[in-house]
């Protein structure tokens, strides 16, 4: 290294140290603290805080409500994102045919995407309302008991966040689309290809990378998923919507068992860390990423 | 060059003036107390005129009053964040009265006892006043006051010649009688909360009250009667199986089951008094149709006792201005100040005297019949591990309300579970 290129580097570690403190403080700081007070029990309201090692992650190995919530996590994670994908791309395929309701489909698909999480929740629980709800009487006037019954209310919160978040797959789609150029469909119309064989050949394997980072940003998303079941079901009836997430949160902010509460904190993070490695991996196989 | 000097010079004189105007000028102007509330819904909000009114009897003072979340849940966040870290951003808080004694024993609330001895307390519905002192100590003032009511369909029990019940049999031969007298497929019979949250906790203490147990007994141990706490859930839930109750009650809230009665479609409800004002309002369609009685009883043992909620005002330990803030709490949770919250946002009082003042009276007949049945109430465990208490045992008791656990299975499964959060804080 010359003394020039040497410069060079420590002018460009200089730069990048607002960034990297900042990053510091926001990020590394907290997350170390978590993981400091997850090996404590930590009750601020009752002067507890003792260091108990392992405890509280033995504790949650036999805890069957932690394993309960494990299990929500997971089926939710893999039907959201599955529907979400699907209906994404089939709408974007739509789209794509539309000529003249394009864009009040667009402004439609925009407006279930920008709707804050809340409002959609409050939105689909009148939805699901028992006697009045539109559900109910689209569906010749049952009475299914769509969030007060442990085996609906989880099909419940979940379609109720697929209405949410299949724009965000559906636009990304739609774009990717756009930007195929349309010589290459009709040199596969010259080739004698018919619909099937253009969709199969041509279209999934272009869509396939911007489906794949719109997938990664929504299962991160999904199991993280906090605010829909919360306010549709809080988590019930008899924990059948509680997620990870939800746990951490009532016994951190509800609880108080600051210490507890972080232990489930970890476990998400190792959870995320783990499914966007795998995901990274998946994403350079394919080439998207160095 | 000389008058340029003369300009800057004039320049840097008329900045220091402005500076040290400014910095004068919030020291002439007195205390600022924050009162921290949740907003108050309804036609009128009371609380402005009578920060005014406290200001005028405090010159020098200043209150401004800030919103708190919307939810019970994030109030609660908000509180545990704000103090338990440095912040000192408020003086005087509203707190569900749950939380009192966690809050006490947190070391967040000034002790009030200087200010307020027990004789000061007994204007107060006693299981209010119990709610804000622990260890013999005032921690918080009684604002306003909840207790669980049953109401009923007064036209329906009469055109059967039926009396409001006082037992849980009553109630469920009189839904069985009515609905086979009625023939109506949409109307239900019992409606109350069961859904996963603190209201139904609330039902199911009740239950357990009527069948003469408790959660806590008066020797701090955890279901006294596990066999007859066991017994009250399961007969919640066999409200459900039998269909007295809907189904969809293992979801409802407030809210929820208090348009279902409100529309016409049951026959009782349990809910807190607030909903008497919607129902004899203007714009329903029950105005003299809808009756209030105590909760029923199940044992003879057991009392049919509402519980009791509602808000305390707090003073934090942080506040700059102990006193005032302390003057502000007692002036809002005085006779003059609760008397206008009823009169204008129907806010109930904490004070019993109030049920009988003419003038509230005059707009609110049911005054003096409602000040009975919050008599009859019951507070829910005075503790600082209530809401951990409650936590806990929420998903167990939605679980035998939905029928997916026996009830002795989940009181056993709660105790268990609360041994580990709770084993190190006794």
């Amino acid at each position: 290294m010359t003394r020039r290129e040497r410069r060079l580097r420590r002018q460009g570690l200089l730069m990048m140290a607002p960034a990297l403190a900042m990053l510091g403080i926001l990020t590394a700081y907290p997350g170390v603290y978590v993981l400091w007070l997850s090996l404590q029990q930590r009750v601020p309201v009752f002067g507890i805080a003792e260091f108990i090692g392992l405890g509280h992650y033995r504790f949650l190995l036999e805890d069957p409500r932690f394993w309960t919530a494990a299990r929500t996590t997971a089926v939710f994670t893999v039907a959201s994102v599955a529907l979400e994908a699907g209906l994404g791309i089939a709408i974007a395929l739509a789209l794509r045919s539309q000529q003249s309701l394009q864009r009040v489909a667009f402004s439609l698909l925009l407006l279930g995407w920008a709707m804050p999480g809340v409002v959609t929740a409050k939105m689909f629980e009148w939805l699901y309302h028992p006697a009045a709800g539109l559900v109910n009487v689209v569906l010749a006037h049952r009475a299914l008991n769509w969030l007060g019954d442990p085996g609906l209310a989880l099909p419940a919160v979940i379609v109720a966040d697929v209405w949410r978040t299949m724009p965000f797959v559906a636009i990304l789609a739609h774009a990717r689309l756009l930007s195929i150029p349309s010589e290459v469909y009709e040199a596969a119309l010259v080739d004698g290809a018919g619909r099937l064989a253009t969709l199969r050949y041509i279209t999934a394997p272009l869509l396939r990378q911007i489906v794949l980072i719109a997938v990664l940003f929504r299962t991160l998303d999904a199991l993280r998923a906090f605010d829909v079941m919360y306010v549709l079901t809080g988590g019930g009836p008899a924990n059948a919507t509680e997620t990870l997430t939800i746990y951490a949160y009532r016994s951190l902010f509800q609880m108080l068992q600051l210490g507890f509460g972080s232990a489930i904190g970890v476990i998400v993070f190792a959870l995320v860390m783990t499914v966007t490695f795998v995901y990274l991996r998946v994403l350079r196989h394919e080439g998207v990423t160095t | 060059m000389a008058p340029a000097r003369g300009l800057t010079a004039r320049l840097l004189l008329a900045a220091l003036l402005l500076v040290l105007g400014c910095s004068a000028e919030p020291r002439s102007s007195g205390v600022t107390l924050v009162f921290k509330h949740a907003h108050i819904i309804g036609p009128v909000d009371p609380i402005p005129s009578l920060l005014r009114a406290f200001e005028a009897d405090h010159p020098g003072v200043r209150v401004t009053s800030e919103s708190l979340p919307w939810s019970s849940d994030e109030q609660h966040q908000f509180y545990a964040i704000n103090l338990e870290g440095a912040s000192a951003g408020f003086d005087v808080m509203m707190l569900d009265l749950i939380w009192v004694p966690e809050f006490a024993r947190a070391g967040w609330l000034l002790d009030l006892s200087p200010f307020v001895d027990a004789q000061g307390l007994s204007p107060y519905f006693p299981s209010a006043a119990s709610a804000a002192t622990s260890a013999g100590r005032v921690w918080a003032l009684p604002w306003n006051m909840n207790a669980g009511l049953l109401y009923y369909r007064a036209d329906l029990l009469a055109k059967y010649g039926l009396r409001p019940p006082e037992t849980w049999d009553e109630l469920v031969a009189d839904v069985q009688r009515i609905k086979a007298g009625e023939r109506d497929p949409r109307l239900d019979g019992y409606v109350w909360q069961g859904k996963q949250y603190e209201g139904m906790m609330v039902n199911v203490l009740e239950a357990f009250w009527a069948s003469g147990t408790t959660l806590l007994g008066d020797d701090g141990r955890l279901f006294p009667h596990p066999e007859r706490a066991a017994d009250a859930l399961a007969f919640l839930r066999g409200l459900i199986e039998s269909g007295i109750s809907p189904a969809w009650v293992t979801a409802a809230d407030e809210e929820l089951s208090r348009r279902a009665f409100g529309d016409g479609h049951a026959i009782f409800l349990r809910n807190w008094p607030y909903a008497l004002d919607l129902f004899r309002g203007p714009n329903s369609d029950l105005r003299d149709k809808v009756g209030i009685a105590r909760l029923p009883r199940r044992t003879p043992d057991g009392a049919g006792a509402g519980s009791t909620g509602g808000a305390h005002l707090g003073v934090s330990k942080r506040s700059a201005y102990p006193e005032l803030a302390v003057a502000l709490a007692r002036f809002l949770t005085g006779a003059r100040a609760q008397k206008d919250m009823m009169a204008r946002a129907a806010l109930y009082p904490t004070r019993e005297a109030l049920y009988q003042d003419p003038d509230l009276v005059r707009d609110h007949p049911a005054l003096p019949r409602i000040h009975t049945l919050m008599l009859a109430g019951r507070p829910r465990p005075v503790t600082p591990h209530y809401l951990v208490l409650s936590t806990t045992l929420q998903p167990e008791f939605s679980a035998v309300l939905v029928g997916i656990k026996p009830a002795r299975r989940a009181i056993d499964d709660g105790r268990r579970r609360l041994e580990h959060f709770l084993g190190s804080a006794r």
